[in-house]
């Protein structure tokens, strides 16, 4: 067989499948990939004409400089971590919630209809509206959670249709009946003080970082420690050993689904009433999608959700300030999103395999 | 008859293949003579598949060297033991189940093109077929063909692809005994006609009654080369687990009240495929009763309903002390004390991604035994899981956070066994609890089955394995197209069950 000699001489890269790995070694991973999608972003940055130093300015040094700036990214996070623990208490159980953003909007329409139409004493406003934003998360994900218990509907369509029925739903409302009457704008008319979340002292910075804080510690205690937190883990594992222990499976995807709809109604909640003073046609843009792929990068982990989200505010508040300082488009911000997710997504074929140069 | 031959075909000298701190080939050497079935064999874990995954290119072995027909050959990958005319079988099939036959054996070769020189694969194919006297649909999806059937694909696939050296690993384990006679018709045919075959096997009685020669494999190390019928049985025993072992049945002394009554079950399936007509059946405390039929009759169909995981369309389940518990949802069912060991234990009993501890605690978990919802005892849970790890001899466990896929049939088997016996079970049922263990391994499920029956339990145990069935059933029951044909008390005669299982 001459041949066989060939063989030994074949060059190349080869794969090889690795032992599973350690926790350590994939947290470092991780970090890796980051890190390599802001380099690539930055490169592109660099060569659509913002110098290097620009750049370690905008998103470094003016952010950790500027009290001001450093408040804007913390009021900016706050959505973002709720967004981020929304999809995660809906991943952990397998249910794919694209539909973040149509629960955001149906809790600010609750959280708004107690505001215009002044329901309930002052003092218990902002209380009344947090519960009613909450609930009107859940009351848009009630369907898709029916429609995938009772008729195995995939939830990732449904979810995402919702999205679009919200919308316009949306509007709706805001073309008719609740337009701003003193100025004849498409939005809700400008919420009270009482509506408003409370300033906590320090810059801009308002009530909203501490709802986040707090849902992040309960979010935290449900997945590390709780009873149902340990469910979620053997159905994430395995929905047929789940079956087979007598866990009920529908009942944890409808208590899931609850969950992560009454927090996207608090996300819409928290901007609404936190950031924007009233309710208007793009209060939620983007941070549904931005919720996903927060709780994806941070593995489902709401400490690591905490600060993926300060990443991404940070890159929102810099990428405003391109926006205005050098005329770049806010799309560059979505770009980097989405080179940082990718490149993370990609590392996981560096956790599973390993390359062999034989040269 | 062996040929004394010094140009074997292949020949391994002193391979080793360490895994981490496991050593799982130590220094073993193997030789394979031309046109000879040879086989492989040893308890779980003794070496067989990690020694043919060396020769197949899956493995890279620590040291050693691999020699065919007599030239040093260096094995870099699966690609390269293809192109050295080494064919395996797997014992999990790797076929797409929506291609057909053709199109799977397409897909392991290289062709040139697909579409030009598809009639031609085909005339090479049925060629081949008709060599060997093989009988197979080239054009329904694979997914659509029996056990038996797909099992020929994968033969067809190495020796399409040009295998002169053929290793089949456990080909039996999913064969009916008629069809297994089938294939060792086939091999021996090969054989004569020059291939060399390996079989990896752990059943004794094939191994002697169809190869030319037997390799043994004992923790890593190869223990002897012999020549069936130059040992007897319990010697060849002695060799495989390096003791003599052997089960003898214990009838059940005191049988006490009916525990579980099962009447008039009814489960009617789509598509013509099998469900259950009219079963009817009773366990007493302290009896097994044990299910013999061939695979496929109904057997998981009948577990799942009474584990409340299928829904039945008529019919009622009795359970003493609880009454009717035909409406009773799986958790309920287990709060009566219903335990299940399924047939699949990867993809139905654990978790593989969950560590040993989550999947030992998981039992009492959500019993509530470890903590209130509030919390989960973390300690508790590491205690009780290094306890049944000690009680139920548990191997492989480094740390207990270490994945549960990790561990091998016979120590994951044990993992869930401790658990579903953690609480107290009142009824266990049991399917296939030893299927692809070794013989130890199989012991210990049969003395647990047996301890649960004298602490009083009633077990239901399905199996396919009539040994099985005969060793431990105090009463058996024969499962024929989801029907309960016959019943017999132990002892019974094993040609009459035998008999009624394909009758």
């Amino acid at each position: 067989m001459s041949s066989t000699s060939n063989i030994n001489k074949r060059k190349g890269v080869k794969l090889e499948v690795r032992d599973p790995m350690s926790f350590t070694n994939k947290f470092i991973v991780l970090i890796l990939s980051i890190f390599t999608g802001l380099f690539i972003s930055f490169v592109i940055l660099i060569l659509s004409g913002v110098s290097g130093s620009a750049l370690w300015k905008e998103f470094v040094v003016y952010i950790i400089t500027s009290e001001k700036n450093l408040s804007s990214v913390l009021i900016q996070a706050s959505p973002f971590v709720v967004a981020g623990l929304a999809a995660a208490v809906a991943f952990r159980a397998r249910f794919w919630n694209i539909g973040i953003e149509g629960q955001m909007i149906f809790g600010t329409i609750a959280a708004t209809y107690i505001a215009i139409n002044d329901v309930g004493p002052e003092p218990t406003r902002l209380l009344l509206m947090f519960i009613a934003a909450g609930f009107g998360g859940v009351f848009w994900i009630l369907l898709p959670a029916f429609l995938k218990i009772k008729l195995d509907v995939n939830e990732i369509i449904s979810t995402l249709l919702m999205n679009y029925i919200a919308f316009n739903f949306l509007l709706h409302l805001l073309y008719g009946s609740w337009r701003d009457p003193s100025t004849g704008f498409p939005n809700s008319e400008q919420y009270d003080v009482s509506e408003i979340l409370p300033l906590l002292g320090w810059q801009s910075l308002n009530f909203s970082s501490v709802i986040a804080v707090f849902l992040v510690i309960i979010i935290f205690w449900l997945f590390m420690s709780s009873r149902f937190g340990f469910v979620l883990n053997v159905l994430h594992a395995s929905s047929n050993m789940a079956r087979y222990m007598g866990i009920r499976v529908s009942l944890v995807i409808l208590i899931v689904t609850i969950v992560s709809g009454f927090l996207s109604g608090i996300c819409g909640f928290l901007v609404s009433s936190g950031i924007e003073s009233r309710m208007t046609q793009s209060f939620f843009i983007g941070f549904g999608f931005s919720g996903i792929l927060i709780s994806f990068l941070a593995r489902d982990n709401p400490i690591g959700i905490l600060v993926v989200s300060l990443l991404f505010a940070t890159l929102v508040i810099g990428g405003q300030s391109l926006q205005v300082f050098y005329q770049i488009p806010f799309a560059m911000v979505q770009l980097m999103q989405a080179i940082i997710v990718m490149c993370v997504a990609a590392s996981e074929f560096f956790i599973r395999y390993r390359l062999i140069f034989s040269l | 008859m062996v040929k004394i031959n010094q140009n074997y075909k292949i020949k391994m000298e002193k391979i080793t293949k360490s895994f981490g701190d496991f050593l799982a080939l130590d220094d073993v050497t193997f030789n394979l003579d031309h046109g000879e079935v040879h086989a492989l064999l040893g308890e779980n874990g003794a070496g067989k598949s990690s020694l043919m995954n060396v020769l197949s290119g899956i493995y890279a072995p620590d040291h050693g060297a691999i020699s065919i027909d007599g030239k040093v050959v260096k094995i870099n990958g699966p690609s390269d033991a293809r192109f050295l005319g080494i064919g395996m079988v797997h014992q999990h099939f790797r076929l797409v189940k929506s291609f057909n036959a053709l199109d799977n054996i397409a897909l392991t070769i290289n062709q040139t093109s697909y579409y030009s020189e598809k009639d031609n694969l085909r005339h090479k194919i049925l060629k081949k077929m008709d060599e060997i006297g093989f009988d197979l649909d080239l054009d329904s999806p694979v997914g659509l063909l029996s056990v038996a059937e797909q099992q020929r694909v994968e033969i067809l696939k190495v020796l399409i692809a040009g295998a002169s050296i053929i290793i089949l690993d456990e080909p039996t384990a999913v064969l009916t005994d008629e069809e297994s006679k089938g294939l060792f018709k086939i091999i021996r045919f090969l054989a004569s006609s020059g291939t060399s075959v390996v079989l990896v096997t752990h059943k004794l009685k094939e191994a002697k009654e169809f190869s030319d020669k037997i390799s043994v494999l004992r923790n890593g190390k190869l223990v002897d080369t012999i020549i069936p019928g130059k040992l007897d049985d319990e010697a060849l025993i002695k060799l495989i687990v390096g003791e003599v072992f052997a089960e003898k049945p214990q009838l059940s002394k005191n049988f006490g009240e009916e525990k579980i009554v099962i009447s008039d079950l009814n489960l009617h399936r789509s598509n013509h495929a099998i469900g259950l007509t009219d079963i009817n059946f009773k366990i007493r405390e302290g009896e097994i009763y044990g299910i013999a039929g061939v695979g496929g009759n109904g057997q998981a169909e009948l577990s799942t309903v009474l584990m409340g995981l299928t829904k039945l369309n008529s019919g009622s389940i009795k359970l003493a002390g609880y009454g009717d518990i035909t409406k009773f949802r799986t958790d309920q069912r287990r709060k009566c004390g219903l335990v299940f060991i399924p047939a699949d234990r990867q993809k139905y009993a654990l978790a593989g991604e969950l560590s040993v501890a989550d999947n030992y605690a998981v039992a009492a978990i959500l019993r509530g035994d470890l903590g209130s919802w509030m919390g989960v005892k973390k300690l508790g849970k590491q205690l009780s899981t290094v306890e049944a790890i000690e009680e139920f001899d548990i191997y492989g466990v480094q740390r207990l956070n270490q994945n549960a896929a990790l561990l091998s049939g016979g120590n994951a088997q044990k993992l869930v066994i401790a658990r579903e016996f953690s609480s107290k079970p009142s009824v266990v049922i049991a399917h296939s609890p030893s299927r692809g263990l070794d013989i130890k391994a199989a012991a210990f499920v049969h003395r647990q089955l047996l301890a649960a029956r004298d602490a009083g339990a009633a077990v239901l145990l399905l199996s396919e394995d009539l040994d099985e069935i005969m060793l431990l059933s105090d009463t058996i029951g024969v499962i024929n197209r989801g029907r309960i044909t016959a019943e017999f008390a132990s002892p019974a005669d094993r040609q009459i069950i035998g008999k009624a299982m394909v009758n």
